[in-house]
């Protein structure tokens, strides 16, 4: 569904993605791991589209520099170059990392700013979705989102993301931050939205919560890929256990 | 005296308000802080008055050109001229400033400068409040505040455009990351802001005769307006409408009138020194903007 070849990504010199490629298969939940300022975030913003719209900006006036090399795929064709909002007609959306909603306007207008693309009449069927998946937010429907807790935010962060009727959801550290408690409740509802037909690619830090879930793993370090395996395989490497579970 | 105070206040205020919306709308929405507004709202009164008295078309027909001119023109403004220098608040400045006096002073160079130009009230007569006399065209004023007010809001959360300019307003990039796109939204909102300048200028220019003047004015007030009241802020600009508009109408009548000008620009010198986000403002960056 993703393919990802040979990517590299810089800004000015520094080099924030090294030689990268990978693959996410239909239906799949895919972790990408690795610790602060591995690349995860530069990696989703290139796959979103969002990195096309900063170079944009920063061209514009004559900031830094940013320069994107290799080759994106989504379903066959090449996305490399196009920009964020062709990527969310195709399908491809990100949840950003920490949970950056809209603060001034309510849970529910939160997700209608999102349906902004959508010409469908399946809107509705969306909503219901959502708040299947995270019931909390039908409660919190009417609440100014920068009034909600981190978690919820993190659930309507999702919830937004999942408005735009995605194909292949990006998800950037969703876990970050969050109770135990939340963070299992989110695992669940990943799960669920997968069972809907989603495939998902997750960034994560701390991985323990999140590896029984992932069908295959990445492990990234300065940008560039160290290991890749299954969520099982990864869970018995020692190296991996050594450096993102602390044991 | 009390009560013409609290009647010519209001009227003033909503009069202030009318004019300051559509510059604090746009720079809300996008960050540009449009200066060519003052010139946009001088070319709707001329425009009108030309669509009036060269081709002899109806008030009603002549407005609604006027409004969708003046919007396509704001639409225009974002694509051909600021595209270049998005991004750097200075040079966002400059060239809109140039354009507004580029626009003022090409009416000043076709000779636009004598008694004939005024817009026609939309009713002629008066009536009394409190004892007050008040003409029509004035309570017309505060009735297209209103109406505008409502139509923000309606517009703001009710509709998928309006929404997006909201999701943009608060976080670009997760707006843009749900496929809303930053540029088509700022030309909009150039758009939107330029049509509510013609749409105050339609109202407001049949108090007075139509001079270049007023559209260097009204740019003061649109700033004077947005910095007291916290640029991105539909509230604040109401509250700041109020503040500025009675504090002129009481110093016009126990002062005099010539000190009027001058509550603007001392209430812009107060707010920046003491409160640089505005009143009700959150940009912290607002003072290295305007």
């Amino acid at each position: 569904m993703l393919e990802i070849k040979n990517l590299m990504v810089f800004f000015e010199n520094a080099l924030a993605i090294n030689d990268l490629s990978l693959e996410v298969h239909r239906g799949k939940i895919v972790g990408v791991l690795g610790s602060n300022s591995a690349g995860k975030t530069t990696l989703m913003n290139t796959i979103s589209g969002l990195i096309i719209d900063m170079k944009k900006k920063e061209d514009r006036k004559g900031g830094e520099r940013i320069t994107v090399l290799g080759e994106i795929r989504f379903e066959g064709e090449d996305i490399t170059d196009t920009k964020p909002s062709e990527r969310v007609k195709k399908g491809i959306v990100l949840s950003r990392e920490r949970h950056p909603v809209f603060p001034d306007s309510t849970v529910e207008e939160n997700l209608k700013i999102a349906t902004y693309l959508r010409k469908d009449p399946q809107i509705k069927k969306s909503f219901e979705f959502v708040y299947t998946v995270f019931p909390r937010l039908k409660e919190l429907r009417k609440r100014k989102a920068g009034f909600c807790s981190g978690g919820e935010q993190q659930m309507l962060a999702i919830g937004m993301a999942l408005m735009t009727k995605p194909r292949l959801l990006l998800m950037d550290e969703p876990l970050l931050g969050l109770s135990p408690a939340m963070q299992q409740d989110l695992i669940r509802a990943i799960k669920e939205i997968r069972e809907e037909g989603v495939t998902i690619l997750v960034t994560e830090q701390f991985a323990r919560p999140l590896l029984p879930i992932i069908d295959r793993g990445y492990v990234i370090e300065n940008g560039t890929l160290i290991l890749t395996g299954t969520g099982k395989e990864l869970m018995d490497n020692p190296e991996v256990k050594a450096a993102y579970f602390g044991l | 005296m009390t009560t013409s105070i609290l009647v010519y206040g209001l009227v003033n205020s909503v009069i202030l308000a009318l004019i300051a919306m559509g510059f604090s709308l746009t720079f809300g929405i996008s960050g540009v802080a449009n200066f060519a507004y003052g010139g946009f709202y001088l070319l709707s009164g001329y425009l009108t008055w030309m669509l009036l008295n060269y081709l002899g078309l109806p008030f009603a027909l002549a407005m609604l050109i006027t409004v969708a001119v003046a919007g396509l023109l704001g639409f225009l403004t974002y694509w051909v001229i600021l595209l270049r220098v998005r991004g750097i608040a200075l040079s966002e400045v400059i060239a809109t400033f140039a354009l507004g006096a580029g626009m003022l002073e090409f009416f000043r160079w076709m000779g636009f400068v004598t008694y004939e130009f005024t817009l026609p009230c939309f009713m002629k007569g008066r009536v009394e409040i409190f004892g007050v006399p008040l003409d029509y065209q004035r309570l017309f004023i505060i009735g297209i505040g209103l109406a505008l007010v409502i139509f923000l809001y309606f517009f703001t959360h009710h509709t998928r455009i309006g929404l997006s300019f909201r999701g943009i307003a608060q976080n670009e990039r997760t707006a843009i990351s749900l496929g809303i796109e930053s540029d088509w939204t700022a030309a909009l909102s150039l758009a939107l802001g330029s049509a509510m300048a013609a749409v105050a200028a339609i109202a407001i220019l049949p108090l007075g005769i139509i001079s270049i003047n007023v559209g260097y004015d009204v740019l003061l007030i649109a700033v004077a307006v947005g910095i007291i009241g916290g640029l991105e802020s539909v509230p604040g600009i109401l509250i700041g409408s109020l503040i500025l508009g009675y504090a002129q109408v009481i110093t016009g009548m126990y002062l005099a009138p010539e000190w009027m000008m001058v509550v603007y620009l001392a209430a812009i010198v107060l707010v920046l020194a003491i409160k640089p986000s505005g009143l009700f403002g959150k940009f912290k960056e607002l003072e290295e903007r305007v």
